[in-house]
């Protein structure tokens, strides 16, 4: 989903001498989730980056050729966004995957089934990292009750569901029973 | 957490709903109700609300149930109020249709009948509408699939309250003006909401969600989706206006319900358009049966809508309706839950029985638990009925009308008997059939080990 970007132009602001971060900030307050802010200023606002980066924008800066800056902040892609599952899910001490798979081209829920027959044959700690044309539902409870972790969401276009699956303990199949 | 999981009582749901299509069925065989009696006769009341409650709001629920979770990744708010709302609206039903059949002159049924069964399904809604709201609300904002729903159940709703008042007045308990008002001419709107609000709107956005999904279509919110979205809720919303207007007597409903019906064909069109390409954009080349059988429905849609737009422009429409609300409630509305049961039944029963052990031993596919060359032979039948009962409709012939209305009846037992093959699993090979456990699924009701989460 991506939107059209909220145009602010702080130029007449710096100009008359007034100092425009409150107006930028306001401006931030005021975008829509995802919606990225077009920045215009008279010079490189070059502090307006780390204060935009706390805030999850990423910057893209351009000369306008007259001495005036055209800067892109476009919002990252939110935390909340990622699907995680439950309890305590830290990416960062995930290695990388073992294997991958791309599901994107088979109908539902063959996804499903191909995916747990790689995930069943895995060891206990690696990763499997698979696309699909969906976001899997009927999965999600499947890997929870057979005590594997998981982390997914779609691409920029929306059209691509990614999944990281970290394999658990052997200790799904005594699940399974209960 | 996310994700979804099997609905416990949706089976129940699906049970109870074709057992009440059956009963449906059979009161047209016999030749109880319209075209038989008048079109507004108790009789025909009766015959309509075993159709349009017991059997497609009752499936409707249940597929809800299932379906609501996986349109916005959450899980139900409130799921243990599946089951009291089954059996309120059971009991409710039951008394709502033997009220209408007092009505009709059936000895020995008390008219109090109609009020009490009135009330209790009222109140079995309120609970579903409830359990959806409060989904719903949790998972805003919302997919466009899942604002269809959210409309449908408004529209639910206003047609509750205003059915609940007619039924209060058709007792004779209620004598006040503005229900007496509403009665005489608030029936259109309640009839309007109910088939087109809460049943058609809402199947309309589900079917965006689950047809690109079995079909493997591009599944991204499409402007035009949005159009039909905004043009069905409006339309909706100013027939849920007319009835102020109504109780306090202000002039131009009949506009206004012109503009309401205009902006329904408009929204249908172009739903109907972005089916066209959902169909065309497949990636699958083969479809299964249950996204051939839904043409049919589509097909008796663009029938009836072209024959509502006929009727009004000649003036005809009191004439038109019979056969009009006929090809809605069977063609497009029962002809589309027959089709989509067809592949909800086995993916439930397949995740049920086979989910667990997927990965670990050789499972069937889903398609292994049907068999499409016999229920296709049905479907046939089943829209062949459609068909002739709605031209037996618009040339006045009950005696045709009745006559494939049993061809009907065989066809939806039938399928009926598809369904418990599937549930069954009797369809598939005997070595792949239970590698896990002796023990299968239940025909319509939970299995309770088996669903608990950890």
């Amino acid at each position: 989903m991506t939107k059209d970007p909220y145009e602010l132009d702080v130029r007449p602001l710096l100009k008359s001498g007034s100092d425009p971060f409150q107006a930028i900030m306001n401006a931030v307050d005021g975008l829509a989730p995802g919606q990225p802010l077009k920045l215009i200023a008279t010079f490189r606002p070059v502090p307006l980056f780390s204060v935009m980066a706390g805030r999850g924008f990423a910057y893209l800066d351009q000369p306008l050729g007259n001495g005036d800056w055209e800067v892109l902040f476009t919002p990252e892609e939110q935390v909340d966004e990622i699907r995680v599952s439950a309890g305590d899910t830290d990416l960062d001490t995930w290695p990388d995957p073992a294997r991958q798979l791309d599901l994107t081209d088979l109908d539902p829920p063959e996804p499903m089934v191909r995916i747990l027959a790689v995930v069943e044959k895995m060891l206990a700690g690696e990763v499997l990292f698979a696309l699909l044309a969906r976001e899997p539902l009927f999965l999600y409870p499947e890997l929870a009750k057979r005590g594997h972790k998981w982390a997914g969401n779609f691409d920029a276009a929306g059209e691509t569901y990614r999944i990281l699956i970290r394999v658990g303990g052997r200790k799904g199949h005594d699940n399974a029973e209960d | 957490m996310f994700g979804a999981t099997l609905s416990r009582w949706t089976m129940s749901y699906f049970a109870a709903a074709l057992i009440f299509l059956a009963i449906g069925e059979m009161m047209m065989v016999l030749g109880f109700g319209y075209p038989a009696s008048s079109i507004d006769a108790p009789e025909t009341l009766a015959l309509v609300h075993t159709i349009t409650l017991g059997w497609l709001s009752l499936l409707m629920a249940g597929a809800l149930l299932q379906f609501v979770p996986v349109l916005v990744g959450r899980p139900l708010s409130f799921p243990h109020l599946g089951f009291p709302a089954l059996v309120l609206l059971v009991v409710g039903i039951t008394s709502l249709v033997l009220g209408f059949a007092s009505l009709a002159g059936t000895e020995g049924l008390s008219p109090l009948l109609l009020p009490a069964g009135a009330t209790v399904t009222i109140a079995g809604l309120a609970l579903l509408v409830i359990v959806f709201a409060a989904t719903l609300w949790h998972a805003r904002p919302l997919p466009l699939p899942a604002r269809f729903v959210a409309a449908g159940l408004g529209s639910l709703v206003i047609a509750c309250l205003l059915g609940g008042t007619y039924a209060f007045v058709l007792s004779g308990l209620a004598d006040a003006p503005g229900a007496i008002d509403l009665t005489l001419e608030g029936v259109s709107l309640h009839a309007a909401l109910g088939l087109g609000g809460w049943l058609s709107f809402t199947t309309m956005g589900v079917s965006y969600r689950l047809l690109t999904m079995f079909m493997l279509s591009p599944d991204r919110e499409r402007r035009s989706s949005r159009t039909v979205w905004i043009l069905g809720a409006a339309a909706l919303g100013m027939m849920v206006c007319i009835v102020p207007m109504i109780l306090a007597g202000f002039a131009g409903r009949t506009t206004l319900l012109v503009v309401a019906a205009l902006a329904s064909v408009l929204a249908i069109g172009i739903y109907l358009a972005d089916i066209v390409r959902i169909y065309r954009g497949r990636k699958r080349r083969l479809i299964e049966l249950n996204s051939r059988a839904g043409i049919g429905a589509f097909a008796a849609l663009i029938v009836a809508t072209v024959i509502f737009v006929a009727s009004l422009i000649s003036g005809q429409i009191d004439k038109g309706v019979g056969p009009l609300v006929y090809l809605i409630t069977f063609g497009w509305l029962t002809g589309m839950g027959l089709a989509q049961l067809y592949k909800i039944v086995p993916f439930i029963t397949w995740l049920e029985c086979y989910g667990p052990l997927l990965g670990r031993m050789p499972t069937p596919r889903v398609q292994d638990l049907v068999v499409e060359t016999r229920a296709a032979f049905w479907f046939r039948l089943f829209y062949l009925t459609v068909a002739v009962a709605s031209v037996a409709l618009y040339l006045d012939n009950a005696w045709l009308f009745r006559a494939s209305s049993l061809g009907q009846l065989i066809a939806v037992n039938a399928l009926v008997f598809e369904f418990v093959a599937t549930r069954r699993l009797s369809n598939v090979p005997s070595n792949l059939r239970l590698p896990g456990g002796p023990t299968g699924p239940h025909l319509f009701f939970p299995s309770f080990q088996s669903r608990r989460q950890p």
